[in-house]
């Protein structure tokens, strides 16, 4: 019992840290509704610059006093950045948008701190007293209870701010109605920076005061980002004091259960105790949230009206696919054998893309997921193929059939949840999956399962089969072929998808649930059927990574992964089968990176950095992506030619019964 | 006269580069109320935000008290002293009604005993929240609100929106005491044109985008025809 209270103490620093972050990620909802995911990243940053501050990498060392005081200067001025660079342009854009503009952040932020500082997780010194006290018989160090203390106080400070202050009347004001707190002289664009720079401020000074609990490197206080979003869903996005009481709780269960995992008794997984019970249990905690709460965050008014990105209907789908088949096949036997396999890694890029086209593009849902079902279809496919000896095709037929289940299962209990809710608990459920399911070497281990070759009559059609291309190293271009022929198969299906009545009603379910259901859409079935094809797609995706490396590893299909891929998917255009195409030229290892590594020397890192801010770009100045900005051209361009052939009496008439259907969404009929 | 609290000249402004009102002249004096009238889509609410800058005008100049405004922003011109009723009240219905009255921007106090001397049901409901208030009540609140910020030119939208006919005639004539008292410009859309025309000292007819006929509210009350050939397009013939 004893043990249990000390732990429970214990686990009071990495609650006060979840706790603390958690008011920012409130703060900054109330200040701009946008739900910042790189909140637990501005706490990475301030400590890493608090450790090089005191650690002298600078080149000099500050006393403990100033270099907090630096650290929590460049948590401010990381706050007017985020805002300025970030949240002011995307004021008016959908929640969705904005939330995708956060991990732009988050990317970005965690790019600069490992090209800065390195990825060598870092020591900070403690700015609080290091002296244990002695409390109800267990003797436990004291600055546990002064970070709570603190934490709590921050709380209530926060509160009775928003409570009584002109400003924090304004701040409920402008969050509610941003038109009329325009017409009571109020600026929501000032109103929005201070809280911004609240939160930053709150976010760094915890990130710093904590981080010798935790240790800084670029992965686990971001991520503490997750936690604390489970304790604001408990609080609705509004409540400090709930989002602080939570968030102190987190981080004390949290630590309960790893003294817990410790016990004889515990479930081991090869001597180890089971791993990721901790992130499991921040899901669970997330699941009953948004059941007490219910899933809808408080409703904001924002002044000016939300667009999303357009989705255009595909005019020619036989053609373009032929061309960039036979130019990939091409490929595949022409070029030497590293750009082969960064040739086929990227067009599994591209058919995990395709699962997200689906689900986000053409639904507006954001699952994080998906990158954990092609994950649970690796893993499986392992299971498969080598325990139970089912040969190809069938083994992987079996292995995506399971992993779609799965994906249709969270589907369906995923119904009631949607938008931003739904992004934010499917977050934490790929944090989980990461951690328990693939953690685990009874399922899955980050040593990796072996995947045998793909072999049909007797013809290997895996990476090491006898054909080699050209300069005849591995992997062989047979294996590419496969991979090419599945990515132009799915390719053409969710193109052909958006043509379809089923397309439609998942546009319309985009638009505007209830509008929907209104019009006779069942939203239900159209959402379980967006996620059944959107899970089918990404366990395929899933599949082919496990024969293309011959084996399966936890690291491809982590949540961060998955975050990274989803701004990828951004970048190149969501709403388009062509912008999943570009995405998965630039995801990891594929063409774009390589060819850079190769030719400039520009490592992933770069890549990161590239990629978070060319999101933050992309959703400010062309949320259709690069795929959608080609599109209009090309549209502009036949709008000019048809206008040209109809001057002339005679001319053939200009194509408009193509763009009948697309009627279903505002912005295709405005273009 | 004096100068006028608002000289609108030349006004055209709309949506997306698709202009709704075109070339729009109207003049509002201190202490004067004028009405905008107009069927359903003239562009009455959009002379308003263009007034108040919720929308950029396409041309056009707007004067307030003889200073141009030119690019000033909303929140600006808040501040000078426009207050904007918004059709669909622009109250905040998380907030209490005593806290609306609190609500200024920075230095800016309130004259929350103007709004409870005008509207003293609201006395009653201070510690309630204007969510839970009914209709009539959110449609005081946000004028009083307007009242309590002590304007030189009150923009009201539409104030009968929603609500039973007797409501609005108990709003309209505060509106008319008010500027008597404090000589202050108001601007007013309605629907109802004759309760409207009641209380203004002139009327202003809007139709498809364009000014077709103003003149003293009494004219135009007992030129019905008028107003009729507004609301359906016909100019004055």
């Amino acid at each position: 019992m004893d043990q249990i209270l000390l732990f429970a103490v214990l686990g009071l620093g990495q609650g006060a840290l979840i706790a603390g972050i958690a008011l920012g990620v409130v703060v900054t909802y109330r200040g701009s509704g946008i739900i910042n995911l790189a909140t637990g990243a501005v706490a990475m940053a301030s400590a890493y610059i608090f450790w090089a501050l005191t650690s002298g990498f600078f080149g000099f060392t500050l006393p403990t006093v100033a270099a907090l005081i630096g650290a929590l200067v460049a948590a401010l001025a990381i706050g007017v950045l985020i805002e300025v660079a970030v949240f002011r342009p995307l004021r008016t854009v959908s929640p969705l948008a904005k939330l995708a503009a956060s991990l732009g952040i988050l990317l970005t932020l965690q790019a600069t701190v490992l090209l800065v500082f390195g990825t060598q997780p870092q020591q900070a010194p403690s700015v609080l007293p290091g002296e244990t006290v002695t409390v109800l018989g267990i003797t436990t160090p004291a600055d546990r209870f002064l970070l709570t203390g603190l934490v709590i106080a921050i709380a209530l400070a926060l509160g009775a701010l928003y409570r009584w202050s002109r400003f924090g009347l304004a701040t409920r004001a402008a969050s509610e109605n941003e038109q009329a707190a325009l017409l009571a002289g109020l600026s929501p664009n000032g109103i929005s920076l201070a809280n911004t720079l609240l939160a930053a401020l709150v976010a760094g000074l915890l990130g710093v005061l904590a981080a010798p609990i935790v240790q800084v490197d670029s992965i686990t206080l971001p991520l503490q980002v997750v936690p604390a979003l489970a304790a604001a869903l408990f609080a609705g996005f509004t409540s400090l004091w709930i989002a602080c009481t939570a968030g102190i709780l987190i981080g004390v269960l949290q630590s309960i259960v790893y003294f817990l995992s410790t016990q004889s008794w515990f479930p081991t997984d090869n001597g180890n105790a089971m791993p990721g019970l901790q992130q499991l249990l921040v899901f669970v905690l997330m699941v009953v949230a948004l059941y007490v709460r219910g899933a809808g965050l408080p409703r904001r008014g924002e002044a000016v009206e939300q667009r999303l990105p357009a989705v255009p209907l595909p005019e020619r789908l036989l053609r373009p696919a032929l061309l960039a088949a036979v130019v990939a096949a091409a490929a595949l036997v022409v070029l030497p054998f590293d750009f082969r396999q960064a040739l086929t890694n990227s067009m599994i890029g591209m058919v995990i893309v395709l699962s997200y086209v689906v689900i986000t593009g053409y639904v507006g849902q954001i699952s994080v997921m998906q990158l954990a079902i092609s994950g649970t279809a690796g893993f499986a496919l392992s299971h498969v193929a080598i325990q139970l000896r089912v040969p190809f095709p069938f083994d992987a037929l079996g292995a995506t059939l399971l992993a779609t289940l799965l994906g249709v299962a969270a589907g369906i209990s995923a119904l009631r949840v949607r938008g931003v809710s739904l992004a934010v608990v499917t977050l934490a459920a790929a944090l989980a999956m990461e951690q328990a399911l693939f953690g685990n070497t009874s399922f899955g281990g980050t040593a990796g399962v072996s995947v045998p070759p793909p072999r049909l009559f007797g013809v290997n059609l895996g990476p090491g089969a006898d054909f080699r291309g050209l300069d005849g190293n591995e992997p062989s271009p047979m294996f590419g072929f496969l991979v090419l022929a599945v990515t132009v198969v799915l390719g053409l299906y969710v193109a052909h998808l958006r043509r379809t009545g089923l397309g439609r009603r998942m546009l319309a379910v985009r638009s505007n649930e209830r509008a929907a259901a209104a019009a006779g859409v069942d939203v239900r079935a159209v959402k379980i059927a967006a996620f059944a094809i959107s899970s089918f797609i990404a366990s395929v995706a899933g599949t082919l990574y496990g024969y293309n490396f011959g084996s399966v590893s936890a690291a491809r299909f982590t949540a961060l992964a998955a975050l990274g891929l989803i701004g990828f998917a951004y970048i190149g255009g969501i709403t388009m089968v062509s912008g999943a195409v570009i995405a998965g030229l630039m995801s990891t290892e594929a063409l774009l990176p390589h060819a850079l590594d190769k030719w400039f020397g520009i490592k992933g890192t770069w890549a990161l950095l590239f990629g978070g801010v060319s999101l933050i770009v992309t959703l400010i100045a062309n949320p259709d992506g690069i795929a959608g900005a080609g599109h209009r051209r090309r549209a502009a361009k036949r709008a000019a030619r048809a206008a040209a052939r109809v001057s002339e009496p005679d001319g053939p008439h200009p194509e408009g019964e193509h763009h009948a259907p697309a009627a279903l969404d505002t912005t295709e009929v405005a273009s | 006269m004096s100068t006028p609290v608002l000289e609108v000249s030349g006004l055209t402004a709309g949506y997306d580069g698709a202009p709704v009102v075109r070339d729009v002249d109207l003049t509002v004096a201190a202490g004067q109320v004028v009405a905008l009238l107009g069927a359903n889509g003239a562009g009455k609410t959009t002379t308003l935000k263009a007034i108040s800058a919720l929308l950029r005008p396409m041309a056009g100049t707007v004067t307030f008290a003889g200073t141009p405004l030119d690019r000033i922003p909303a929140a600006t011109r808040a501040r000078l002293g426009i207050a904007h009723v918004p059709e669909g009240r622009g109250i905040f219905s998380g907030l209490t009604v005593a806290e609306h009255l609190r609500l200024g921007h920075r230095g800016e106090r309130l004259d929350e005993a103007a709004a409870y001397r005008y509207f003293p049901v609201l006395s009653r409901l201070k510690d309630r929240r204007a969510g839970l208030l009914s209709g009539g009540e959110q449609q005081m609140l946000a004028m009083g609100r307007a009242l309590a910020r002590r304007p030189k030119l009150l923009l009201l939208d539409e104030l009968s929106l929603g609500l039973a006919p007797i409501i609005v005639e108990e709003l309209l004539p505060v509106v008319r005491r008010y500027a008597d008292d404090s000589g202050c410009g108001v601007l007013l859309v309605e629907q109802h044109v004759g309760l409207a025309l009641e209380v203004a000292d002139h009327g202003y007819v809007l139709s498809h985008g364009e000014i077709t006929t103003h003149a003293a509210a009494r004219e135009l009350d007992a030129d019905q025809a008028r107003i009729v050939a507004g609301y359906l397009g016909e100019h004055p013939v």
